[in-house]
């Protein structure tokens, strides 16, 4: 139970707003393996009711929430008019409504699908926590990568393209410092895979991709430096 | 048998229409006739009775005891209403009975006889071409010469003979012979028996007059050639045989003549069937006329009349059976044929009864042709109106079954183009608006069709809808497993996690497999088509096969230069996948996978080929159909029948189109994508 060694009086809460019970408690376990002390909720009128109480240090929300199909995206908005800084992450049951989750840029941080392992959870958890903390640390610039006009904090889990910054979820993040980090090497989807700790099926994999270009390509409509190698997977050009 | 033909079949029985005219026309006919046959059976009779009333108008005074004998001499006058001239022609007798041939020794003679109320007259050819003219100063009983002797009874029964002969042809007066008191004899002329000897190339002709005053009822006659004696007739001695006259009654035709109607003929025959009387006239029309007249329809309608006697055409004597029955004293009536031809007549004859004795018998006589005629135009009208009906029903039949047959024929192609070959459902069937019976059942398979294209619709998403109700028991048992290997599990326990884990990873891709479709279906939705260049595609991605699938060999050829379109590249990458994985599945082990692109046009062809076993004919078009499988093989991964599905998808969004063929030149099969340039 004390695996990794918080303090109990410091320890983070997560809260967890899933309507199947299975693994609502399942997640719940996991995490609370690693120290974190977790809440759960099975719909969006008791989280929001306790969130207005009390916040917690991260949300991971199901979006479709008992007889709410997109309640999970109404309790992000509502959250996220209460703390601008709460890392948020979104489950979802379908690739289709990822795109949806991008297209609505409720600020959330990273979106899953339901297929994720736990210790890819887990992971996630931890690195969001992990970009808090570099946040609110004074700047140190020993990990900013540099690749033409891309830089990339790998502590703060930023991402700037000309200085201008790009807002990338985590598993976004993850994808675009794999490939950035060895320009002109083929990563396979496997490998991307690997590197953003998410199990996906190919076209999720693509459907990322396809996103973190478009939001390149909001900033800088002549961007190309993600390119498709078919039938092996992405590489990265400068 | 098709349904025209069938209703024209049936169309055909309206035929039996005129079949039953036919019957009842002749039992119309068999009614006429009867009817017939008694109105003239009672005219007779009433006939027969009135002259009973009058017997010396009808018999005169002849005597009947005996039968009349032609080979004893007997002769039959027939009846003249104008005095002819004595010329040597008997064609102004106007009587068509030809001359009675008398009985012969050595010489051919014919004799007529006719007569008015004051002459008899006698016209007889005699075949004697050598003409012995008598001498002048003849001596009779001597003398041969061409003669005619004459033997008259008279009134008071007494012989008188005479002779004719003559030393020159032309007019002649009868002669006897007389005896001089020297014993010789002469010829004397007889004035009032005058007599036209005409010289013919075949002997001579005699036309002879004899006052009915100088006659009783028996004349012999002999003709006697006077070179070869030769003779021809009697000259009978014994006044009780022979020469008989049968006398027509003198008058009894006029008398006849006021009981009887038009078209009907009338004759009294006496005991020998000889004709006393005969008044009125038959129309039988000729064999030609009733044929143009009844229509060649009359053969299959006439009553058989082959059995009927023919019309006996003696001019002097009736006979027949109602003839014979009269006489014998009962009345019938008969049928008789009127010659070769179809033309009839009624014959009915009726005792003429006197003193409880028959004397002789009235024949009436009709042409049964009139009913034939009543008969045919009632027929042809019948026919004629049949015919055009059953036209009507037929063309009518005809109409209505092509109509038919051109409706069901047209729902029949809907049905069977209503499944196209991509298994799209077409709901809407023609003549669904019709209120008949082809209208229902249009409305039928419309019904059929939309409850196939639900469970169509059903089973397409189905894979969908699996994979996405799956994946959250499918995410709770591996989160499960998850949490029990971070809880600790014992060395011996790992095995059962391990296997859990297998088995979770092989469900979640039969799932994946499952969703295929729909994915495919979604990102076609939102795809964005962008220039690439499909050479540089196809050559990155058959690098990737290779990686993927080691075993196989996998050959690539591509146009020299760039080939580039407009497109979806994931899409195409797609595609590919599942030609590839489909072209290593069926790929014999050590063959090879060729992937060729050509210049097609103003497009590109994209052809995967492999060497695998040939795929079945029927079963060619319907590969590229969801949810269609056919495969021989076994083998670990699931099927649904999505992969060359999503083939077409893709190729359909590009498009372009997908087929599969065998080939030509070796065993295996040829999957060939499309791509026009748009």
């Amino acid at each position: 139970m004390w695996a990794i060694g918080y303090d109990p009086a410091m320890r983070k809460q997560i809260a967890i707003v899933e309507d199947e019970p299975a693994l609502r408690e399942n997640y719940a376990a996991a995490l609370a393996r690693q120290g974190y002390q977790v809440k759960t909720y099975g719909n969006r009128k008791s989280a929001m009711q306790a969130f207005d109480a009390h916040l917690p240090d991260l949300a991971i929300i199901d979006i479709s929430l008992e007889d709410e199909a997109e309640g999970g995206f109404d309790l992000c908005r509502e959250l996220r008019a209460l703390s601008a800084e709460i890392p948020i992450i979104f489950l979802t049951a379908r690739d289709s409504e990822l795109d949806a989750v991008s297209g609505l840029r409720l600020g959330a941080d990273d979106f899953l699908t339901k297929d994720v392992s736990l210790p890819h959870l887990g992971a996630r958890v931890a690195a969001l926590f992990r970009r808090i903390d570099a946040l609110r640390r004074p700047d140190n610039a020993s990990q900013i990568v540099r690749r033409g006009p891309l830089s990339i904090d790998g502590d703060k889990m930023q991402t700037s393209w000309n200085g201008a910054p790009v807002t990338l979820s985590l598993t976004e993040f993850w994808i675009v410092h794999a490939l950035a980090r060895n320009p002109g090497h083929v990563k396979n989807r496997q490998q991307l895979m690997d590197a953003a700790n998410v199990v996906l099926d190919d076209n999720t994999i693509t459907s990322h991709v396809k996103r973190v270009r478009r939001k390149f390509q909001q900033i800088d409509p002549g961007f190309d430096a993600i390119q498709t190698v078919y039938g092996m997977g992405y590489r990265w050009v400068e | 048998m098709s349904i025209r033909f069938q209703l024209l079949v049936i169309a055909l029985t309206t035929l039996v229409l005129p079949w039953a005219g036919c019957q009842y026309a002749r039992e119309l006919e068999t009614t006429l006739r009867v009817s017939q046959e008694n109105s003239l059976q009672a005219a007779a009779d009433t006939i027969a009775n009135a002259l009973s009333a009058q017997a010396p108008r009808v018999f005169g005074d002849s005597d009947d005891s005996q039968a009349f004998d032609p080979s004893q001499g007997d002769l039959y006058v027939y009846s003249l209403h104008n005095e002819p001239l004595l010329d040597g022609y008997r064609e102004d007798w106007g009587i068509a009975a030809e001359p009675q041939e008398l009985p012969s020794s050595g010489l051919g003679a014919r004799i007529l006889a006719a007569a008015t109320e004051r002459h008899l007259f006698l016209y007889l050819e005699v075949d004697d071409s050598h003409f012995t003219p008598e001498p002048s100063d003849a001596h009779p009983e001597k003398d041969q010469f061409d003669r005619v002797d004459l033997m008259l009874q008279r009134l008071d029964g007494t012989l008188n003979p005479l002779f004719l002969a003559t030393g020159a042809p032309g007019l002649i007066e009868a002669q006897s012979t007389v005896k001089s008191d020297d014993g010789v004899d002469h010829a004397a002329p007889e004035p009032r028996i005058q007599a036209f000897w005409l010289q013919t190339s075949r002997g001579y002709r005699l036309e002879a007059r004899i006052p009915r005053n100088m006659l009783g009822s028996r004349v012999w006659l002999e003709a006697i050639d006077g070179t070869g004696l030769g003779r021809a007739g009697f000259i009978g001695a014994d006044a009780l045989r022979g020469g008989r006259l049968f006398m027509a009654t003198p008058g009894l035709s006029d008398l006849l003549g006021t009981f009887i109607g038009p078209d009907t003929r009338a004759t009294v025959v006496d005991m020998n069937s000889l004709k006393l009387g005969v008044a009125g006239s038959l129309t039988i029309n000729k064999d030609e006329d009733l044929r143009a007249a009844g229509g060649w329809y009359r053969r299959f309608v006439a009553g058989d009349t082959s059995h009927w006697p023919l019309q006996s055409s003696a001019p002097n004597r009736l006979s027949g059976k109602s003839v014979a029955e009269a006489l014998s004293g009962h009345r019938s009536a008969q049928w008789l044929r009127a010659g070769p031809s179809q033309a009839s007549l009624l014959s009915a004859a009726a005792p003429i009864v006197i003193a409880g004795r028959t004397h002789g018998a009235v024949v009436l006589e009709q042409s049964g042709d009139q009913l034939l005629e009543l008969r045919d135009r009632a027929l042809t009208h019948l026919f004629n109106l049949t015919l055009l009906a059953t036209a009507l029903a037929v063309a009518i039949a005809f109409g209505v079954s092509t109509w038919i047959s051109l409706r069901i024929g047209n729902l029949r192609l809907a049905a069977d183009t209503a499944v196209t070959n991509d298994g799209q459902i077409r709901l809407d069937m023609p003549e669904s608006r019709r209120g008949d019976e082809i209208g229902a059942l249009a409305r039928g398979f419309e019904r059929l069709l939309s409850r196939l294209n639900e469970h169509t619709q059903y089973l397409r998403t189905l894979g969908g809808k699996l994979s996405h109700e799956l994946r959250t028991p499918l995410t709770i048992v591996r989160s499960s497993l998850d949490n029990l290997e971070s809880e600790g599990i014992r060395a011996d326990q790992q095995g059962y996690v391990t296997r859990a884990r297998e088995g979770v990873l092989r469900l979640q891709s039969i799932l994946s497999a499952l969703g295929a479709a729909s994915r495919v279906e979604e990102s076609i939705k939102q795809a964005e088509r962008v220039r690439f260049d499909l050479k540089d595609l196809l050559q990155s991605a058959v690098a990737g096969y290779r990686d993927g699938f080691p075993r196989a060999r996998i050959d690539v050829q591509t146009p020299p230069d760039p080939c580039f379109m407009h497109g979806a590249p994931d899409l195409i990458l797609q595609l590919l996948d599942k030609l590839i994985e489909n072209a290593v599945d069926f790929c014999s082990p050590a063959g090879t996978i060729l992937v060729r692109l050509t210049r097609a046009g103003a497009g590109y062809e994209l052809a995967v080929i492999n060497d695998g076993p040939p795929i079945p004919p029927n079963v060619l078009s319907r590969l590229f159909e969801s949810l269609f499988e056919h495969r021989q093989g076994q083998d670990d991964r699931p099927h649904f029948g999505l992969g060359l599905y999503i083939v077409r998808l893709v190729a359909e969004f590009h498009g372009g189109a997908a087929i599969a063929e065998n080939r030509a030149d070796s065993p295996g099969a040829v999957f060939v994508v499309s791509f026009p340039l748009i």
